[in-house]
């Protein structure tokens, strides 16, 4: 089912959060809304699921307006960054709430409820309790419990936000495996770039309130908007004023036709080499090299060379944006 | 860990059993001193029955108005946060801090036959002060926050996630109330329960002054052991203390309980 917004605005305590939002998410996708902390993404999640009103704007479900529909008339399945489990209630019974409130007859919701701990692989774990649980195993019983009701939508809050790095990796993929083989349309909030652009069919890259690019995670990366989408979804650099990906420039030796420069730092962190160089004019750009290429050009700091755009690069595409800051 | 010295306990053991043990070992001693069979009778008392007859009542009635507004501002207070809410929450306290006796007199000022409100209950025929309605306002008054600082912190940590996901999944505030909320801050009402009780059959200045104490008709039981030491009717009065003390040991024991069922709640970790 589709999810439609439009002019949504929405001010806490005379703070602009949203300011006049509008998408629309086609059915079956999975939609990323990416942005920094206090960029307005998760309270928009709130406003889709209901749980927060909004000051001005519309929300439609499959094309049916649900703007002034009740949180528990709207169908959606939530879950929080906490995954909120009903902290009395046995794994089964917190999967089975749903049901129960829809009087779902009990042989009925039993079967229903197996059949959910088996998709979410819990079910040796089915009369335990959330304290009894791991991170991930209580976020994967708030994805069952949401999806009990066979919701329209899912909305997911910060879903891998408090779980270890391999954990997450893990549920990364596999959420994303889920959600094709139920085949729901999914909007889930995150502020990490390369969670968003692993998981996501569609990006809505949003900053102050406002929805600053949206599209393919392959296409916003490499056509950037705007420079803070340039910059938040990766390390920029600049040379001659223009703005390119660090590992689009390349260093050659002095002339070609390249922009001189003396390397001032050379950074190894594994199979990237990162090489800093100050060009003659005073500016800073860096340069990303592969372990190899490092190897064989082998830069050392005040050694003199020449930064030049990679031909790959220089053919096909215009640099990213000009005028974007040196790398954070 | 370092074991106390012999000293520290013998002093922690003094202190308690001179402030408490023996003046409760000295209550059980004398209400028991004439016997078995004078203590029967005195049990059978007139005015004394008639007086746990009626602290019974004000139980009944005090604790559950207790329960229901503790639990009601609880909510209001953390789930419905206003300018209005916040006042409620400094000034719910009031009553704890403020001596029973004031508050017998405040009561008495308003609720008098010629008082703010008690002319207007007057002449609907109604008479509040010097009967049971004033000895439930009393009550209710004196243990006011004694519910609701309980259960307003344990609201504010458990966090309002869990309603809004059962809002999410269809249920309608009542049933969220009923089968989310209550059950997460059952003990602490429970805890607050307690309390309100021991404090409420324990009352004595505010529930002197606006019942006017009279014998075998507004008297609790409390006032009624301090009538009967004033009469030196000294026995009756130990026999009285005997059986509220045994009610705060029972009470004691809950509160024991409830505590260490919060208190392992609380240690359950959220995330």
């Amino acid at each position: 089912m589709s999810v439609s917004y439009s002019g949504v605005t929405k001010s806490f305590g005379g703070r602009l959060v949203l300011d006049d939002i509008s998408d629309i998410v086609n059915e079956g996708e999975l939609t990323a809304l990416l942005g920094p902390s206090g960029s307005g993404k998760s309270t928009l999640l709130r406003i889709i699921a209901g749980l927060t009103p909004l000051d001005s704007g519309r929300v439609s479900l499959a094309g049916r307006d649900v703007t002034n529909t009740p949180a528990r008339d709207r169908h959606i399945g939530f879950c929080f960054q906490d995954y909120a489990p009903f902290r009395h209630l046995s794994l089964r019974e917190n999967v089975a709430y749903g049901l129960k409130v829809q009087h779902v007859a009990r042989a009925q919701r039993r079967e229903q409820v197996d059949e959910l701990l088996r998709l979410v692989r819990l079910e040796e774990f089915a009369d335990q309790y959330p304290h009894q649980l791991s991170g991930g195993q209580r976020q994967r019983m708030a994805l069952a419990r949401a999806l009990a009701i066979k919701p329209d939508v899912l909305l997911l809050d910060e879903p891998f936000a408090a779980l270890d790095a391999q954990v997450r990796a893990e549920l990364r993929s596999w959420v994303r495996t889920l959600q094709q083989e139920v085949g729901i349309t999914t909007i889930l909030v995150t502020h990490d770039q390369v969670e968003a652009m692993e998981i996501a069919d569609r990006l809505v890259i949003l900053n102050s309130g406002r929805i600053e690019q949206a599209g393919r995670p392959s296409f916003v990366y490499d056509h950037p908007a705007t420079d803070f989408v340039a910059s938040f979804l990766g390390p920029i650099t600049s040379i001659g004023g223009i703005s390119y990906r660090p590992h689009e420039l390349e260093i050659v030796s002095l002339g070609d036709g390249a922009e001189s420069a003396t390397v001032s730092e050379v950074i190894r962190l594994g199979f990237e080499v990162r090489v800093v160089l100050a060009g003659d004019d005073g500016t800073s750009t860096w340069v990303q090299l592969t372990h190899d290429q490092a190897k064989h050009l082998n830069p050392g700091v005040g050694q003199r060379y020449g930064i030049r755009v990679r031909s790959s690069k220089a053919s096909k595409d215009a640099p990213l944006s000009s005028n974007v800051d040196a790398p954070r | 860990m370092k074991r106390p010295s012999i000293l520290l306990r013998s002093l922690v053991i003094v202190y308690v059993g001179a402030l408490l043990a023996l003046p409760l070992g000295f209550v059980f001693q004398q209400a028991l001193s004439h016997g078995w069979g004078q203590f029967w009778i005195a049990l059978h008392d007139h005015a004394m029955d008639l007086a746990i007859i009626l602290s019974l009542k004000v139980v009944v009635l005090a604790v559950p108005l207790n329960v229901l507004f503790g639990v009601g501002v609880s909510m209001w207070i953390v789930r419905h946060p206003s300018p209005l809410s916040r006042f409620i929450d400094v000034i719910i306290d009031i009553p704890l801090a403020i001596s029973p006796i004031i508050v017998g007199l405040i009561l008495e000022l308003a609720y008098a036959q010629n008082g703010w409100f008690g002319s207007a209950f007057a002449a609907a025929g109604l008479r509040i002060m010097f009967s049971y309605p004033a000895i439930v306002l009393a009550s209710v008054f004196v243990s006011l926050p004694l519910v609701s600082r309980q259960v307003i912190p344990l609201l504010r940590e458990v966090g309002d996630h869990q309603e809004q996901t059962a809002a999410t999944l269809g249920a309608k505030p009542s049933r969220i109330f009923f089968t989310i909320t209550m059950r997460s801050i059952a003990w602490a009402a429970a805890y607050g329960v307690t309390l309100t009780l021991a404090r409420v059959l324990g009352e004595y200045g505010a529930v002197l002054i606006v019942s006017g104490n009279i014998a075998l008709i507004t008297q609790t039981l409390t006032l009624n052991i301090g009538a009967n030491f004033e009469s030196f009717n000294a026995y009756q009065g130990f026999v009285g203390a005997l059986l509220l003390a045994l009610v705060s040991v029972i009470v004691l024991v809950f509160i024991g309980v409830a505590r260490h069922r919060l208190e392992r709640k609380r240690h359950v970790s959220f995330v």
